[in-house]
């Protein structure tokens, strides 16, 4: 691939943007915690991520509609991420759906993988510079 | 979507809890007035929330965006609630009616403490989750340095 980003920091961002729409999820179910009729919701983006980076080696297949499942590493980026319904939650009285703790976990978990990833991103940019610069000459 | 439609989640949150909160207040402050300007006792403030989707800019809902499902939450109504007064016999009091009873508001100071406690909490979670919220975006700046 001629391209100084490789396939490792493409997918690092993409996964940094849909870390970014797993927040923003949780905060809107922390934030209609107390709604009645609220359905808490989830993002489930690691098995398009896998498959879009080539993980099971079904490489090259291209996609022309949003509908195909994204394939090979041509389709970083275009993976189809879902925001659904919780499907395992408690219905309170209010019909509300939102698992307060289990919101927390999510947020913290999903701050800590998102540092994870930028850093390795920083070392990705830190190994570019290294080379751009003939080894720190 | 970006940090700031979670920050503005978080912070709508915030601001129905508030309300929540004032209206608590006004209830406990008002748990003996026999005197409104509607006339009567005062009745307990309940505040309702509803969920509304949060607003996006033209370019994302053209790129048919995945994000519509996040919603912010608003106060949708603050209503008075259905209970009656709670009659109590004073014939000597100003506002007592001709069989000497006098209507005050029956509000429960120990669930309003409850709903204090939860709105208060509440509250919390929505500036944790603005924080969380915060140092990711403070992070994310610091790519490539």
């Amino acid at each position: 691939m001629a391209d100084i980003f490789d396939t490792t920091t493409k997918a690092l961002g993409a996964s940094l943007n849909y870390r970014l729409l797993r927040q923003n999820t949780t905060a809107s179910n922390i934030a209609n915690a107390e709604t009645p009729g609220y359905k808490a919701k989830v993002v489930e983006f690691e098995d398009a991520l896998a498959r879009a980076i080539d993980l099971d080696g079904m490489n090259g297949l291209t996609t022309s509609d949003p509908e195909h499942f994204a394939l090979g590493t041509a389709a970083l980026g275009k993976e189809r991420v879902t925001v659904e319904n919780n499907p395992d939650a408690d219905v309170n009285n209010d019909k509300n759906t939102v698992d307060m703790d289990k919101e927390i976990t999510t947020m913290t978990e999903n701050s800590i993988a998102y540092k994870a990833a930028l850093s390795l991103i920083n070392k990705k940019m830190a190994m570019l510079k290294y080379g751009i610069s003939e080894g720190g000459r | 979507m970006d940090f700031l439609t979670g920050m503005r989640v978080s912070g709508s949150g915030m601001t129905a809890q508030r309300t929540r909160m004032n209206a608590i207040s006004s209830n406990i402050a008002n748990v003996n007035t026999t005197r409104t300007p509607e006339g009567g006792a005062y009745r307990k403030k309940e505040v309702v929330f509803g969920a509304m989707p949060e607003q996006r800019n033209f370019g994302e809902i053209l790129a048919g965006k995945v994000d519509e499902d996040i919603d912010r939450v608003q106060v949708v109504d603050i209503r008075p609630d259905r209970k009656g007064p709670r009659l109590v016999y004073d014939p000597s009091h100003v506002d007592a009616n001709e069989e000497g009873y006098v209507a005050y508001p029956d509000i429960n100071v120990m669930q309003e403490m409850v709903d204090m406690l939860q709105a208060s909490r509440s509250y919390e979670a929505n500036v944790s989750a603005m924080n969380t919220m915060k140092n990711m975006a403070l992070s994310a700046i610091e790519i490539g340095r």
